[in-house]
């Protein structure tokens, strides 16, 4: 609502410098708020008004200060402005137009704040009264709507999106919006695709249109029927939902480059300092926020367009080659002739120059690589709840993708191989790997590394537990992808199979803390899962038979962790309480684990014995490993390649209703 | 020029009309200059003419001026001849008057004693002329090598017509050699050509194409100047501005009414099509799109331009732009017939340029991948690979398997592309478009009317509608049930030794008895089917290129089918092709000429000599398209993935030295390299490293870019001097220099080049025909159709031919060039 403050902002000052003399459009408003109808005496009086600046902040404090037993007094007279704005936007007068659509805004926000605790129906009596709302909003939402779809100015388009957003925002709780319920029956579903669909309205209002969708897909999602849901979810036109997709790439690539941006000045030295501060000067505040804030909505949108429409999918996968070019960031440091030769880091300018498209590093991105890269930033600090929620949410996108047989053909296709810079916290024992050294890959491998890193850094007191499940779900998922599509990806599973082990570790070590808020033997049971699937489908999807050799030796090696986790789920089984059935699931699940180490631990201490060996190399024990296979069976466990499905409601119901309320508050 | 052609024939054309047999024989009519006068008059006298002559004047009647104007002429050339093959009986004194009209020079008073004495010499000459050119011998071959030799505009006329009367395809082998003599010949022979090729332009969009495109390419050596007003240029430009598309059912019935003239010709071909599709097929086409489209039901606005469903290539700022009424006039309406393959292969050409903008191969891969699946929106449409050896719509692009190749500056491409097959591609409707993710869902798309709603619902209350997250569930539910229920069915259906197990696993579900495994199976199994794959190569982000042209063609074709939304349907094909931009293809398309005609001729000699010409399409001067051979990867792709020696390759490939598998290879090597070493003997062919030799699946070698043949090789070093390119490792494969596979060798080649010899003139006119007016490198110097002509030494027995065999290659193995030349370009191209 930026455009709109600033223009009350402008208004502000004219009107208290001039306040003995009052405005006459000011004095038009007084008219309205006294009994008489306006256009008593005036014929011409609302032909009048629409001529005159609005004046949003007087308008809404009158309204605001309006008194109950007033409102029965004046509901005529604002009934009478309703109207006419809406009449209003079907002049030709672009001025007329413009008052009309910023009169509104204030009539909806002004209403609103008056009567926060009314019932929405009083609120649609008050503005526009029963028996005519109907037809009053019927009329609003066609003249938006062609306005909108029609070829009026960029500015106007604005407006209309603007005054749509304040009345999906006006309330805490979009679901307690009464007036939506005519925004339902009268879609303007149409025309937000429209403007998704050419590209430069798409790169004027396309951020506005996405939140406005996103947020009216939410009204009444688990009540009613919300027709928006139904069309978004079968938009098949590949411009527009390409469109839609580009606007949120763009969003997010905004978010990351800020954020890079941001790390950079923080680990430069005294000049990027100094740079910053010459450059804070230009950057308006705005975007300032804008780093620091995640982009929940614009999050909530992708996640809608993922989880509704199959045929977004195909978008994550899209890449655009000319977007890259586009977004080359405008705040440049201003660099000014005194500064010391070489200082300026090298990357600080690669990052800024968009005369450099041939760097060998820029690489064509798609949807799917911003995403994840938001994600690993998002991810990395999850402890302030915005940010928990835009992480779980972004699992939740994951998980909805790591279901899609279309996405994961793309996510393991051999062909489309990427440089994915995810990044990483920056933690005392590791050093930040080098970006240049990571191998293009297909993207499954990116979504693994996402997971594996979520998994090492996020074993905090404050255990995430829910971000967890999911993570190891979607680990789950992609294996059992690769499972029945015998893809045998090129990865460095030993990496995964460390940080589940190191997972159950900290489980174990901080059991009783843990227990006191979470069902840790459901996790536990997903990660020794993970491993049940190594061990008993490896050969479908291993990429080589040394790998099946090495996850005995990772089991074998971490013997103790599994060894203390049985010890605990049987302990836990054996006695009676709340645990006891979710504990013995783990000691069944554990049978095979328990199975190997059992076999392989003796083998491996009589060859040390009989060859003098005090420490054995892992070639040594690898070697053990295989001569010995044939004498070890394992027992087959049922379901291990199935997975339960993601499914909105009922489970995450409750937290989407929680996340829209919250965006309602905190965006506009 | 057809205005001009039109005006000049009016007159003829009363002159037809108004038979004037008195002035029939008069020679002075035929000057060649002005050939339209002198066409009417003569056909009245001659009996046999009368079924033409109405013929004729029903054509002239129809716009095609030029087809009535040749077929005039012809009839007054046939007339001649007639006279001169009867009088020529009786007596050889009387001919001389009759004579002169066939002598172009005629009228030139300089000149008379020359053209007497080719009066004297010419009687005899033409009376057995025309006994060859009426007989079953004379062929197409024939035909254009006279058009070129002939300097008779009368011989010339009357081989333009009889053009008509060949099978299409085999006139199409020498289309290069047609338009590169209209375009650099003298007038005579473009008149007598031109008939046919706007007669054929006007049948067929690809025809039209073709030649549009060779004209361009054969055009570009002239000097600017020239080259803009010059004939080429003018054709070429009539054909592009879509003039020339099929007239009324009359016209297309001109080859049918000239074909009384030529008894030897077989049934012409005439596939044009009944006008009454054209108009049915868009409308049947736009039905079907609404039938099927989900939006329907739910009524969405028409205010919402669909673009997904423009069959166009062209983008926005097109003169004829999106929204689906155009795709309506698409077939009906011909001026934009050619348009939409022009765009495609625009397009195809667009990518390739600013691919060479990119430093890196996998930046150009992935860039390469993008601008492809933007490529993929714009299809189907009513384009084609003009590759292809049959009719279809490419109607994807499967955008992630695309591979840019090795090059160091430009930047050439492979693409596979989808396409079905149709009846003919200018009159078949577009299939509709299908959705990416499609392929599996299918069954929801169906499903969607059912759980979506009618208008009348919305209308009304929208609380009727069921909630639609539980519909999503239901739709959904195809994914479970393939990720659960197909389980048992895949592993069944794909290999069951392998997977048992996993049978067993669903089985465990049933009898809940416990079910016990041997660790040791699962690890046997995995390396068990990890030796089974076929060998892969390794991926190389430098070397894209390598997996994806070791995969074998038939588990591509089946693996893209598995992941196109279009490959359930039974007429789905997979094809590919190289772009390349930047590069001169004209050289390529000579010696695939060559290659060609060399490979009918041991055919025909049954000479089992083994090569394989790929099919090239020349778009300009220096852009065009190649027909990649499938399962074949460069030798310098299997050194160095293999790091075997290429009989050690052969052995792991195909077996054991006594195996059948190895000994069936072994053969195709031997008569492929045979082949080749003929090949690259009489062409020249140099740069001979093994990045330009393949080997396929079947053990053939391959090769492959001639861009240096005949008279240029590369840097003019000299470099390889050798005959052809015999290391000892191909030796080696044959079983050595003293077995019985080498001296097989050597006798195919022996047998190959006695074969080509016997039939060198069909050779040397393809190449001859194209030096006309060509600044190729491979016709550099003078001496060039004179050293291709000794290299088939027709005056050697055969014994010295032997003779001269066994040195070649002895030479060859012996060169030290060779492996001089492969140290060379290893060194500067990392070739190994």
């Amino acid at each position: 609502m930026s455009q709109v403050e600033k223009k009350a902002g402008l208004l502000r000052r004219t009107s208290s410098s001039k306040k003995p003399l009052k405005e006459k459009v000011v004095l038009m408003y007084d008219e309205i708020f006294a009994k008489e109808d306006p256009a008593k005496n005036n014929p011409r009086f609302w032909d009048e008004l629409f001529l005159m600046k609005v004046n949003l902040e007087y308008l809404e404090s009158k309204l605001e200060s309006v008194d109950g037993e007033d409102v029965q007094r004046i509901q005529d007279n604002i009934n009478s402005l309703f109207h006419h704005c809406v009449q209003a936007l079907g002049e030709e007068h672009q001025i007329k137009v413009v008052n009309a659509l910023q009169t509104l805004c204030a009539l909806f926000r002004g209403v609103h704040q008056k009567n926060k605790s009314a019932s929405g129906f009083d609120i649609i009596n008050m503005l526009m009264g029963f028996d005519k709302a109907e037809q009053r909003m019927k009329d609003l939402m066609e003249r938006l709507d062609s306005l909108l779809c029609g070829d009026s100015s960029e500015s106007l388009k604005s407006l209309c999106l603007k005054l749509l957003l304040c009345l999906v925002t006006v309330t805490d709780n979009i679901s307690q919006n009464t007036i939506l319920e005519y925004v339902m029956i009268n879609s303007i579903f149409e025309a937000i695709l429209q403007i998704l669909s050419d590209a430069s309205s798409r790169g004027q209002h396309g951020y506005d249109a996405v939140v406005l969708l996103a947020l009216l897909v939410n009204y009444r999602k688990y009540e009613s029927v919300n027709p928006y849901i139904v069309k978004l979810s079968i938009v098949d036109d590949e411009p527009t939902l390409d469109g839609m997709g580009m606007v949120v790439h763009q969003a997010l690539t905004e978010y990351n480059r800020q954020y890079k941006d941001k790390e950079e000045e923080n680990q430069g030295g005294f000049f990027s300092t100094l740079t910053s501060m010459v450059g804070s000067m230009f950057i308006a505040d705005a975007d300032e926020k804008l780093s620091v804030q995640t982009n929940e909505a614009i999050l909530l949108a992708l996640y809608e367009a993922v989880h509704l429409n199959r045929n977004f999918i195909t978008v994550l996968a899209q890449s655009h080659p000319e977007i890259d070019i586009a977004a080359t960031p405008t705040t440049t440091t201003p660099t000014t002739p005194t500064t010391p030769l070489g200082t300026t880091p090298p990357s600080l300018d690669m990052m800024s120059n968009p005369e450099l498209p041939l760097d060998p590093n820029l690489q064509t991105s798609n949807l799917l690589i911003t995403f994840l890269k938001y994600a690993s930033i998002v991810m990395q600090d999850t402890k302030d709840e915005h940010r928990l929620n835009s992480a779980r949410l972004c699992l939740i996108i994951l998980t909805c993708i790591a279901e899609d047989q279309y996405a994961d053909a793309f996510l393991h296709d051999d062909n489309m191989n990427f440089r994915v810079s995810l990044h990483r916290m920056p933690m005392r024992h590791r050093k930040k790997a080098v970006d240049k050294n990571i191998p293009s890959r297909p993207l499954v491998c990116a979504v693994l590394d996402l997971m594996v890193e979520f998994i090492v850094t996020h074993m905090m007191k404050d255990f995430p537990m829910d971000l967890y499940l999911r993570c190891v779900q979607i680990i789950h998922k992609l294996l059992c992808y690769q499972k029945k599509c015998r893809i045998r990806l090129h990865y460095t599973w030993r990496e995964l199979w460390s940080a589940l082990i190191n997972l159950l570790k900290f489980l174990l070590s901080n059991e009783t803390t843990l227990l006191a808020k979470h069902n840790i033997f459901h996790l536990a049971l997903l990660v020794v899962n993970l491993f049940n699937m190594f061990i008993t489908y490896g050969d479908t999807f291993l990429p080589t038979s040394n790998s099946y050799d090495e996850l005995y030796y990772e089991i074998v090696r971490m013997h103790q962790v599994f060894d203390n986790l049985y010890c605990m789920v049987l302990r836990v089984s054996t006695n009676t309480g709340q645990w006891k059935e979710a504990a013995s699931k783990v000691t069944h699940a554990l049978v095979n684990v328990r199975a190997i180490i059992n076999h392989f631990n003796p083998k491996i201490e009589s060859y040390a014995a009989v060859n003098h060996i005090s420490q054995l190399s892992e070639e040594q024990v690898l070697e053990v490993v295989r001569s010995n296979y044939d004498t070890l069976t394992l027992k087959l466990q049922d379901g291990l390649d199935q997975f339960e499905r993601y499914s909105e409601q009922p489970k995450e119901a409750a937290f989407f209703k929680e996340l829209v309320r919250e965006r309602e508050g905190g965006l506009f | 020029m057809m205005e001009d052609a039109e005006l000049d024939l009016s007159p003829a054309h009363s002159d037809q009309n108004s038979p004037s047999p008195s002035i029939s024989s008069s020679p002075s009519l035929s000057l060649p200059s002005t050939p339209s006068s002198s066409c009417g008059p003569p056909q009245a006298t001659t009996p046999p003419l009368g079924v033409i002559n109405e013929g004729v004047a029903e054509l002239s009647l129809v716009i095609d001026a030029e087809v009535a104007q040749r077929a005039c002429q012809e009839v007054l050339q046939k007339v001649k001849l007639r006279q001169v093959d009867s009088d020529s009986t009786l007596s050889q004194s009387e001919e001389g008057p009759d004579a002169p009209p066939s002598d172009p020079e005629g009228p030139a008073p300089g000149s008379v004693k020359s053209a007497r004495r080719r009066q004297r010499h010419n009687p005899s000459k033409q009376s057995w002329l025309l006994r060859l050119f009426e007989s079953k011998l004379f062929d197409v071959s024939m035909a254009i090598s006279y058009l070129h030799n002939s300097k008779e505009p009368g011989v010339q006329a009357y081989i333009g017509n009889r053009l008509f009367s060949f099978p299409h395809e085999e006139v199409d082998f020498y289309l290069p050699q047609l338009l590169n003599m209209y375009i650099h010949m003298d007038e005579d022979v473009g008149d007598a050509i031109k008939p046919y090729v706007v007669h054929r332009c006007r049948q067929s969009i690809s025809f039209s194409l073709q030649c549009a495109w060779l004209l361009g390419a054969y055009s570009s050596d002239m000097h600017i100047s020239t080259q803009r007003h010059s004939r080429g240029t003018k054709l070429r430009k009539l054909i592009l501005s879509d003039e020339l598309k099929p007239a009324g059912p009359r016209v297309r019935r001109d080859p049918l009414a000239l074909t009384p003239f030529c008894p030897a010709a077989p049934p012409t071909v005439s596939p044009g099509p009944l006008g009454g599709d054209h108009s049915l097929s868009p409308t049947k086409r736009t039905h079907q799109r609404s039938k099927s489209d989900a939006t329907v039901s739910i009524s969405l606005s028409s205010n919402l331009k669909r673009t997904a469903s423009n069959p166009k290539v062209e983008t926005s700022q097109d003169e004829d732009c999106s929204s689906s009424s155009d795709s309506l006039e698409f077939d009906s309406r011909p001026p934009v017939r050619l348009a939409p393959q022009r765009e495609f292969i625009k397009s195809l050409m667009g990518i390739g340029k600013r691919l060479a903008t990119l430093p890196t191969k996998e930046q150009k891969t992935q860039r390469l991948i993008s601008e492809l699946s933007l490529l993929n929106h714009k299809l189907p449409a009513r384009v084609w690979l003009p590759t292809s050896a049959f009719d279809h719509h490419v109607v994807r692009v499967p955008h992630t398997q695309a591979v840019v190749l090795n090059s160091k500056d430009k930047a050439p491409y492979l693409i596979y592309v989808e396409v079905l097959e149709c009846e003919n591609f200018e009159t078949s409707s577009v299939p509709i478009r299908i959705p990416e993710n499609r392929i599996r869902s299918t069954r929801s798309v169906e499903n969607l009317p059912d759980c979506g709603m009618t208008p009348e619902q919305r209308a009304g209350s929208f609380s009727v509608v069921p909630n639609y997250d539980n519909d999503d569930e239901a739709w959904s539910v195809d994914d479970i049930g393939e990720l659960q229920v197909e389980l048992p069915e895949t592993h069944t259906n794909s290999c069951d030794n392998i997977s048992q197990f996993s049978v067993d696993s669903i089985t465990s579900l049933e009898s809940k008895e416990p079910v016990f495994i041997a660790a040791g199976d699962i690890r046997r199994r995995l390396s068990e089917q990890l030796a089974q794959a076929p060998t892969t190569f390794k991926r190389d982000p430098e070397d894209p290129s390598a997996v994806a042209l070791k995969e074998p063609w038939e588990e591509k074709v089946r693996r893209i089918r598995e992941g196109s939304p279009y490959g359930h349907l039974p007429t789905w094909r997979l094809l590919s092709v190289i772009v390349k931009c930047g590069d001169d293809l004209r050289q390529e398309l000579l010696a695939f000429q060559v290659l060609r005609q060399l490979q009918s001729i041991w055919e025909q000699e049954r000479v089992p000599l083994w090569i394989k010409p790929y099919k090239i399409l020349v778009l300009s001067a220096d852009s065009g398209m190649i027909e990649p051979v499938v399962n074949a990867v460069s030798l310098h792709q299997v050194k160095k993935q293999s790091q075997l020696s290429l009989l050690d390759y052969f052995l792991q490939e195909h077996g054991a030295p006594t195996t059948e598998a190895f000994l069936t290879a072994q053969r195709n090597f031997v008569q492929s390299c045979a082949g080749y070493s003929l090949i690259c003997y009489l062409l020249q062919v140099k740069d001979r490293h093994n990045g330009n030799i393949l080997l396929d699946a079947e053990g053939h070698i391959i090769h492959i870019d001639f861009g240096f043949i005949l008279s240029s090789s590369p840097r003019n070093l000299g470099f390889e001097t050798s005959a052809f390119k015999l290391t000892a490792e191909f030796v080696d494969v044959m079983g050595g220099p003293d077995g019985d596979m080498f001296n097989y060798y050597k006798m195919l080649m022996l047998q190959g080049l006695i074969a080509a010899r016997k039939h060198m003139e069909r050779v040397l006119q393809i190449v001859e025909i194209m030096q006309q007016g060509s600044q190729l490198p491979c016709f550099h110097g003078s001496s060039t159709m004179r050293a291709l002509k000794e290299r088939f030494h027709m005056s050697l027995t055969e014994e010295q031919l032997q003779l001269l065999i066994d040195q070649l290659v002895d030479g060859s193995m012996r060169s030290l060039t060779t492996k001089l030349y492969d140290g060379f370009q290893y060194l500067t191209n990392g070739i190994m």
